[in-house]
């Protein structure tokens, strides 16, 4: 009931928050130099006349402020995210043929980055002056000192040329088109490994220093010794006594993480050729075509207010005290 | 924290009683291998980028044929994909990237600190307020916010540096907050107000002081991933395109590089070591200033 | 007959950024079954090392047993294979810590924190355990034990997290059973009541005690015997009635200067200020000499203190130069 409760408040937020998102995406546009239409209709060169009047009369344009906010409004909120006039489609329809391969990207980085951030930052705080601890930090501050873009590339040169091993560009190989589910999925999955692993080692790093911190800091704990003292062998006492505990702060940080995930993967996507939102929010932007940017820009919002409230959700599970307590902030 | 900043300043003096564990920090530092190396790395990285503004030449003019390996020809990085000299890109290429960075960084701390001082200091609905704007700028992808912003007011390293600066600072914000939440309960801030400081005086000389050591390695960090952005902007073409930068090499040269790997790779090491020796520096500073945390 | 128990000259150093420290020095006791050892000193004076020491749970790396023995049963445990020794923690050797608020682990339920002491020892069931993790709870006094057996740590008060760390403890009837501290942080009349539940828990298992304790009063309570530490080595030992009633040492006297008396007037009559304390602090051990620990802080101190004094005197043993064995304390003297 609590939880319910506490579920209904967020969604409530996320959607206050997003309400926000849609008035900013109002104001940039007004804020932009030049007619709004114009800005809308982008720089496709020979704007007809007709279509500038077409987006004034759909956009409410020649109203006022209020109400044109309020147009804006109902529409997105009825999930009409405008046209795009340079692709010629609905931007919902482009989006909604992106987002998968973005969240897909996203999850596989995520996941593969606190799996070996975790992993590596347990080993390096068991003996925290040992080599394997010098050695974890310096990956990470390498990691995160790389610009993802050219770690991508210098990722691509090297296996197109020198270990063939993973496909470097796109997310299915046309000649492997729909052999049936088992193979196509593995051929996606091979396809994500260098994008996913590219984008996974900025983050990587920051999760491997954060769980090493933070289990030096359980390792310490009296519950540790209490564990030790019953008898717990020692594998079981790091991975069942402390992780569970040293898991929490990486379970918060790894919640903010996503907006600077969704980041990433615009700079990985256009790398790599992955036809997610990344580079249709590049191909777009280069042809200055606003509603499918701006559409872009909520959608991409709107992953991480879920991504935001399926965290604390996690968080609450894997916490016990928070749950009775009430919430976390 | 240093135990010695719990004692009672007069609110006077309160930068006299931080500069003692500052000075004490500086001294820890310089024995901190390698942050040293970082410093040194990041000064030369810094002297050669001056250089380059001042004498590098053109990069943007095309001297020899196309994709030049390196070392031949008497061209030490070779060519780009138009025959232009990539050492003249090298030297003149870190400047946009460094005036971005360090103003993007200055504007979002600037920004964070603001926001987050008075959000730990008042506390209340001031702090319920801006703590709700915070969030929502942390829910806008910020790369993708900056791209727009760019966009939007025509790419140039102002509004690089500006729309850079807009979306990096929740972060600074947050810590800001925290510090100051900490910090405004202590005796010496119990005794300002007894003495009847105002909240202003109280804020910037006597919080402000005393929080800045996790706030000067945030900065640093801050600096760091500023570079990141504006390299990440460039690369996508959406930093000035009058001035060459060394993502916009990387961005340009992409399409060939399985022609000629020279381009993309000198660049992007140009960056890496950029971003690597301000992030030695962090962590030195770090150290420096949380020694109990040295022995983690 | 051979003790239950025997520790004999042991050494435990740790390294430091001050070089190697010697944090006990020559620490020998012997505890036969069912009786209670109280040990007592400030803290930093070694009282939960040679806790761990017996636990086999000094951490190493930076800490080690540089010499010594720990028999348990007539088997020697220093040096003994971590599988070993594991298999004693929990099953013939309990443990129970100062803090009750964090020595349990917060994210487990108490019910499943007890079972899987039970389920590591013995062969039952899930089902088995669980069962016996509620008994034992009722053991120790805790009301509607089914119902907590299902709270997290912080749904309980202080006392119930004690009791439910002693039910963890007790949940293999141990042979022996370390007490460290274990009221230290509990309100005073929740005190009483551990000390309570001990004593009954001692009656009905026959476990043997080692109480680790600043705190002479709760040595008066509980304990047959005391062993009182400083600075790593042990400077007095005897029984614990001869010991409150003529300390032999300084600054044992010093601690039972620090009862506080119940009764003023006795107080008045008795000791000089109500509530004594000794001045000066534990020195800290990279910094110990050769000679005696104490004496930067005793007001008996003469010339011979710059020796470390040994511990002798049969039943009762002091370790001080200004004690003649055979005399009354108030008539020591430089």
């Amino acid at each position: 009931m609590q939880t319910l409760g506490y579920i209904l408040r967020r969604l409530i937020y996320g959607v206050i928050l997003m309400f926000f998102v849609v008035v900013l995406n109002f104001i940039l546009i007004r804020l932009a130099p030049g007619d709004p239409a114009e800005v809308i209709a982008g720089d496709m060169g020979g704007i007809t006349k007709e279509l500038l009047a077409e987006i004034r009369a759909q956009y409410g344009l020649d109203q006022p402020m209020t109400t044109q906010l309020w147009i804006y409004l109902h529409q997105i909120a009825t999930g009409n995210l405008g046209v795009s006039y340079y692709f010629d489609q609905p931007v919902s329809k482009l989006i909604g043929s992106r987002v998968g391969a973005t969240i897909l990207l996203v999850l596989a980085a995520q996941v593969l980055s606190i799996l070996l951030g975790v992993v590596m930052g347990v080993f390096s705080a068991r003996k925290p002056n040992g080599p394997v601890s010098a050695i974890v930090s310096v990956i990470s501050t390498v990691g995160y000192a790389l610009p993802v873009f050219w770690t991508g590339i210098m990722l691509i040169i090297l296996f197109a040329s020198w270990i063939p091993v993973f496909p470097v560009e796109g997310m299915v190989s046309a000649r492997h088109a729909a052999t049936g589910w088992l193979s196509y999925g593995w051929d996606v999955a091979r396809h994500l490994f260098l994008p996913a692993f590219t984008l996974a080692i900025i983050f990587l790093a920051q999760y491997a220093r954060l769980s090493r911190a933070s289990m030096i800091d359980v390792l310490g704990a009296d519950y540790v010794r209490t564990a030790r003292a019953k008898g717990v062998p020692e594998m079981r006492v790091i991975f069942k006594h402390a992780l569970r505990n040293a898991i929490l702060p990486i379970l918060t940080v790894a919640g903010l993480q996503f907006g600077n995930l969704i980041s990433g993967a615009l700079l990985v996507e256009t790398v790599f050729n992955w036809p997610g939102m990344g580079t249709l929010a590049f191909d777009s932007i280069l042809r200055r075509d606003y509603p499918t940017v701006l559409g872009i820009l909520i959608i991409g919002s709107a992953m991480v207010v879920v991504a935001n409230i399926v965290t604390d959700l996690g968080y609450r599970l894997a916490d016990p005290r928070i749950r009775t307590t009430g919430g976390r902030r | 924290m240093s135990a010695t900043q719990h004692s009672t300043p007069a609110p006077d003096a309160p930068v006299v009683e931080a500069v003692s564990p500052l000075s004490e920090a500086f001294r820890m530092f310089r024995r901190n291998r390698p942050a040293m190396a970082g410093t040194v790395v990041f000064l030369i990285l810094l002297a050669i980028v001056i250089y380059g503004a001042l004498y590098g030449g053109d990069p943007f003019e095309i001297v020899w044929a196309p994709q030049t390996p390196p070392g031949e020809d008497g061209f030490v990085f070779g060519t780009d994909y138009l025959g232009r000299n990539l050492l003249t890109g090298l030297l003149t290429g870190g400047a946009p990237t460094m005036v971005v960075g360090a103003s993007a960084a200055a504007l979002s701390i600037v920004i964070g600190i603001t926001i987050g001082a008075f959000a730990g200091y008042f506390g209340g609905w001031v702090d319920t307020l801006l703590m709700r704007v915070t969030e929502f700028f942390q829910v806008l992808p910020a790369l993708l916010f900056a791209m727009v912003l760019v966009t939007l007011f025509s790419p140039s390293l102002l509004t690089s540096s500006f729309a850079i600066g807009i979306v990096m600072w929740p972060q600074t914000a947050r810590l800001t907050r925290a510090e100051f939440l900490k910090i405004r309960e202590l005796e010496y801030v119990t005794a300002a107000r007894a003495i009847g400081a105002r909240d202003r005086r109280i804020m910037w000389r006597v919080i402000l002081p005393n929080a800045l050591p996790p706030l000067i390695v945030s900065a640093t960090l801050t600096v760091g991933v500023a570079i990141l952005f504006e390299a990440g902007l460039s690369f996508l073409g959406l930093g000035d395109p009058n001035t060459m930068s060394w993502g916009m090499m990387i961005g340009a040269n992409r399409e060939y590089i399985l022609d000629a790997w020279w381009p993309v790779t000198f660049p992007g090491i140009a960056i890496f070591l950029t971003v690597f020796s301000v992030s030695l520096i962090g962590d030195g500073l770090n150290d420096a200033f949380n020694p109990k945390m040295r022995e983690r | 007959m051979a003790a239950l128990l025997e520790v004999t000259d042991l050494k435990v150093e740790f390294s430091t950024r001050y070089g190697d420290v010697t944090a006990l020095d020559g620490v020998s006791f012997s505890l036969d079954e069912g009786e209670t050892l109280g040990v007592v000193g400030e803290s930093g004076c070694g009282k939960s090392i040679t806790a761990l020491a017996v636990m086999g749970l000094i951490p190493a790396p930076p800490g080690r047993i540089s010499a010594g023995s720990i028999r348990f049963q007539g088997e020697e445990l220093v040096g003994a294979r971590e599988g070993r020794l594991r298999r004693l923690r929990g099953r013939d050797i309990g443990m129970i810590f100062q803090e009750p608020m964090t020595s349990l682990n917060p994210v487990f339920r108490v019910g499943d924190q007890i079972a899987e002491a039970i389920l590591l020892h013995q062969d039952v069931s899930r089902t088995e355990a669980a069962k016996r993790a509620i008994e034992l709870m009722k053991t120790v006094g805790i009301p509607e034990p089914a119902s907590r057996a299902r709270a997290y740590p912080h749904e309980l008060s202080g006392g119930m997290r004690q009791r439910v760390m002693i039910a963890m403890a007790i949940s293999c009837r141990p042979k022996v059973l370390i007490a460290d501290e274990p009221t230290t942080a509990l309100d005073v009349t929740v005190q009483a009541q551990i000390f309570d539940l001990m004593r009954q828990i001692q009656e009905d298992y026959g476990v043997a005690i080692i109480m680790i304790t600043h705190d002479m009063g709760a040595i008066a309570e509980m304990a047959d015997r005391v062993a009182v530490m400083y600075a790593g080595r042990m400077i007095e030992e005897g029984r614990a009635d001869a010991i409150l009633d003529h300390a032999g040492h300084p600054y044992t006297q010093g601690l039972i200067a620090c009862i506080p008396a119940l009764d003023p007037e006795v107080a008045a009559a008795d000791r000089p200020p109500p509530l004594a304390e000794i001045p000066g602090i534990v020195p800290p051990l990279h910094l110990l000499g050769k000679g005696c620990a104490f004496a930067a802080r005793c007001d008996r101190a003469f010339a011979a203190c710059t020796d470390m004094p040994a511990l002798k005197g049969g039943p009762h043993a002091v370790a001080c130069h200004a004690h003649e064995p055979q005399q009354q304390p108030t008539a020591g003297g430089a």
